[in-house]
């Protein structure tokens, strides 16, 4: 229930969204991505619905139907946008044009508001003709460094839409059209943030086969080249040269992610059979979600060592539950760890080992960098705000002034 | 005729005579009780001494006639079940005028004293209508029970009326009984300014049998139950203070911010891109910290001062542009001018060439402003001030920081009402001398608040 929100966020917090969503009664949102389930975009709208629902606002969800090659080649997309050298054919783009084409017949596109997120659907705006409707593009990924072959073929049709919103300033990237900066959120509220006893967290290190004997470091991410999963072991090893500790790895995968066994399978090699750390595929079931919360709650440090982010949302939910972290200055994540003040910010493997034994030996600084990021998500990146966001976004594109008198 | 009379005269004679005889005896007795009345009277100083004299001294003739009546046919001749009914008529007769006695002395009462109480007229006619009730069906069991007939289905009836009433108005029965405590003891009257502990709040606008009327900050009315007012904690700040020409409503903006497009990687870069960026920009960057990191001590308060502090690693730089105070400049145009000429000074005494890495170039952005108004409308210095305590930190920042820079006005809005509709001069400059860019943004609330607190005071 929206009103759970007040005792977390503020009741004006709250007051505020029900005093925007009056504005925008009889308007349709439609939001469109690639998957219902697995990763950062399916788990924010599918909180987001509801809450949508209840604040009165007609809000929609529909997803793009595509085949195993086609995700394939999206996923191909995606590591390119972050940067990575992939080999990209003729026909992969022949491919998404067709795709793109075939969801274009089927879908009934006809909110008042077009929500497109990611690379993914983005080439439905072929449907765009009326003008008072109105097309977003939500970019949730690192534009900061793209391959230009797949951005030049991308971006003719992200410049068709209205407005395009990115998660961080530095992933704009030079488009005649009006961009925001919208970062993402996290569900307090949901089983992955909410508080949880001692005894469920025990049961889950239980279950796992993870003593609590020593302290943890932990990384919560999907098994992905561009989480670094490799340099966070490099790192744990060079800790444990010094201090006595363990590592938690855990993760599950994405719907729409076909390259998560290959890493997995590496990182287990790279692991070896040392015994402190612990590599835990986590299953793709609702269930899990409070298993991956007990793992960030036991965790005496969070590492989040990407190489490329959207945004970081394991980050949020680390600063959440007042833990300290140490993240790569990547993406989103210098919007949230500012700098010895909510976190620690390091660029290499090296630096990420020294910060986490600088957290290690000092606890009370390592607490107070835990309580200003609890802070800091509390009125940043919690769904609320990310809730007010959207609805400005969608008063925002009916007016072209910067102040909007309601 | 004659004869039978002188054959029986004494049988009629001797009830006669001692109807006479208790009357002449009952007109002294009613002299002599007026004279102790009187006397108690004037001892008493009660006010309600004279209902009590006037309403036993009209129907004591009649207790009398009724008594002089039930002798004389006692020592008649009539036979037994003669003077059983007779008797039992005059004791009948007696009861239902000493109810209508207890009747009237206690309407009269409680007509004198109940008003004292601030009772409405409403409970009045309610109290006076159900003790009525109560004496007469009291003298009716009576008479009943003189003639013998059976009370108790009677009773069994009035028992079931009772709880059914009873059971009807439990709510409203605790209410009216806590709004005659309320009205005796005065702990609230029309015109307090109330709080309770359950959060409700505002002026007290009526207080009826029941409930209490309170006029809430948003201009609602709340319906408080009297006994929730006389069992839970109120703070009862008194009568109102003097209110405004205008009242003051509040407004709350949010903002989204919009990404220009516009970069910089080095100070030359920053320079020339400050020159040339909208006003929203400038106002973004040396305002948006304060919102973002509130709850921490404000630190170095404008974007452009922590980007060469962070990224192209020029402290000192970074301090000369922390320290251009933002409260001093009296518009946007003029905090440019400042940034610009610290920057340009900085750039030719040829101190910084520096650039930012890769990834941490300074991005100039905007906010776009959406400003709403709240339900929090207020009238005088009381209301203000627990609106304040209320109102969201979007709103705060509005009235405070908007006003004065973005939206041109000069002075924050709070200090512009306290003057121009209030007339509170001396209240308004102290809130204007308040530099809001030193305290986190509670901490500013706390600071309004003291600051009017006081002055109610």
């Amino acid at each position: 229930m929206l009103s759970d929100y007040e005792a977390i966020a503020g009741r004006s917090a709250v007051e505020e969204l029900r005093l925007l969503s009056a504005r925008l009664s009889g308007k349709v949102i439609q939001n469109v991505n690639s998957t219902f389930s697995g990763g950062g975009v399916a788990e924010i709208l599918s909180r987001m619905m509801p809450l949508l629902e209840q604040l009165g606002v007609d809000a929609r969800w529909n997803v793009i139907k595509g085949s195993e090659p086609f995700f394939h080649v999206t996923k191909k997309f995606h590591n390119a946008l972050h940067g990575r050298k992939d080999r990209i054919t003729k026909e992969d783009f022949a491919l998404f044009r067709e795709i793109t084409q075939k969801n274009m017949k089927k879908m009934r596109l006809d909110g008042d508001i077009i929500f497109i997120h990611d690379p993914q659907p983005v080439g439905l705006i072929g449907k765009k003709k009326e003008r008072d409707k109105k097309w977003i593009w939500r970019c949730h990924i690192d534009l900061s460094h793209p391959t230009k072959k797949v951005w030049d073929f991308l971006k003719p049709f992200v410049v068709k839409y209205d407005a395009a919103v990115f998660s961080a300033p530095a992933f704009s990237c030079g488009l005649p059209i009006r961009q925001f900066l919208i970062s993402p959120s996290i569900d307090p509220l949901s089983d992955k943030n909410r508080e949880l006893d001692q005894k469920t967290i025990d049961s889950v290190l239980e279950k796992y086969d993870i003593p609590q004997d020593k302290p943890i470091i932990t990384q919560i991410s999907r098994f992905d080249y561009l989480k670094d999963p490799l340099g966070v072991i490099q790192a744990f090893e060079l800790v444990q040269k010094s201090i006595d500790c363990r590592l938690v790895f855990a993760g599950g995968a994405a719907g729409d992610d076909p390259e998560s066994d290959k890493v997995l399978a590496e990182v287990r090699e790279r692991a070896g059979d040392n015994p402190d750390i612990h590599i835990l595929p986590i299953s793709p079931d609702p269930g899990s979600d409070i298993e991956v919360n007990a793992l960030q709650r036991a965790a005496t440090v969070i590492v989040q060592k990407s190489h490329r982010e959207g945004f970081g949302l394991t980050v949020t939910e680390a600063l959440w539950k007042s833990k300290p972290v140490v993240a790569s200055a990547v993406g989103g994540i210098p919007l949230q760890v500012q700098n010895r003040f909510t976190g620690l910010l390091t660029y290499e493997t090296e630096g990420t080992a020294h910060a986490i034994r600088q957290l290690l030996t000092n606890p009370d600084y390592a607490r107070w960098l835990g309580e200003n990021g609890k802070e800091h998500v509390r009125y940043n990146f919690l769904v609320t705000r990310h809730l007010r966001d959207y609805l400005l976004l969608f008063l925002a594109l009916e007016h072209n002034e910067d102040i909007i008198r309601l | 005729m004659v004869e039978w009379l002188s054959a029986n005269w004494l049988t009629i004679f001797i009830p006669l005579l001692a109807f006479l005889a208790t009357y002449i005896v009952g007109l002294w007795l009613r002299r002599f009780i007026d004279k102790l009345l009187g006397r108690w009277k004037e001892k008493t100083k009660w006010e309600g001494s004279e209902v009590v004299a006037r309403a036993v001294r009209r129907p004591f003739l009649l207790w009398v006639v009724l008594l002089g009546a039930a002798i004389a046919i006692q020592v008649s001749v009539l036979s037994p079940t003669v003077k059983s009914i007779s008797g039992k008529a005059i004791g009948s007769l007696f009861v239902l005028s000493f109810a209508w006695v207890i009747i009237t002395l206690g309407e009269r009462l409680l007509r004198m004293y109940l008003p004292r109480w601030k009772v409405p007229q409403t409970t009045i006619a309610l109290t006076v209508n159900i003790a009525r009730i109560t004496f007469i069906v009291i003298g009716v069991l009576i008479v009943l029970d003189i003639w013998g007939l059976p009370t108790s289905p009677i009773l069994l009836l009035l028992a079931v009326v009772v709880l059914a009433a009873a059971l009807a108005f439990r709510d409203i029965v605790p209410n009216l009984f806590a709004g005659l405590q309320l009205s005796a003891t005065q702990q609230l009257k029309v015109g307090d300014y109330i709080k309770l502990e359950t959060g409700e709040e505002g002026y007290v606008t009526a207080v009826n049998w029941g409930n209490t009327h309170v006029q809430a900050l948003d201009e609602s009315t709340i319906i408080i139950p009297n006994s929730r007012l006389l069992h839970g904690t109120i703070i009862n700040y008194g009568r109102p203070l003097r209110k405004a020409e205008e009242p003051f409503r509040f407004s709350s903006r949010a903002h989204l911010t919009e990404l220009t497009g516009l970069k910089a990687k080095n100070l030359r870069e920053l320079v020339d891109c400050l020159k040339q960026a909208p006003d929203g920009v400038i106002y973004y960057h040396t305002h948006h910290f304060l919102e973002q990191h509130h709850y921490l001590t404000p630190e170095l308060s404008n974007d452009f001062a922590i980007w060469v502090s962070d990224a192209l690693g020029d402290e000192v730089l970074g301090e000369r542009l922390a320290t251009i105070e933002t409260f001093a400049s009296p518009n946007l145009g003029t905090l440019r001018e400042r940034l610009v000429a610290v920057m340009e000074d900085y750039l030719s005494q040829g101190s910084n060439f520096r650039e930012a890495m890769p990834g941490r170039e300074f991005h100039f952005m905007k906010s776009v402003s959406v400003t709403m108004p709240t339900s929090y409308v207020v009238h005088d210095l009381r209301e203000f001030v627990e609106a304040l305590r209320k109102i969201s930190l979007g709103s705060l920042f509005l009235h405070i920081f908007d006003s004065r820079l973005r939206l041109g006005r000069g002075l924050n809005d709070f200090s512009i009402w306290l003057e121009d509709d209030l007339g509170e001069t001396e209240l308004a400059e102290e809130v204007n001398r308040l530099d809001p860019y030193i305290y986190t943004l509670e901490g500013l609330r706390s600071a309004l608040i003291q600051l009017i607190e006081k002055r109610i005071k």
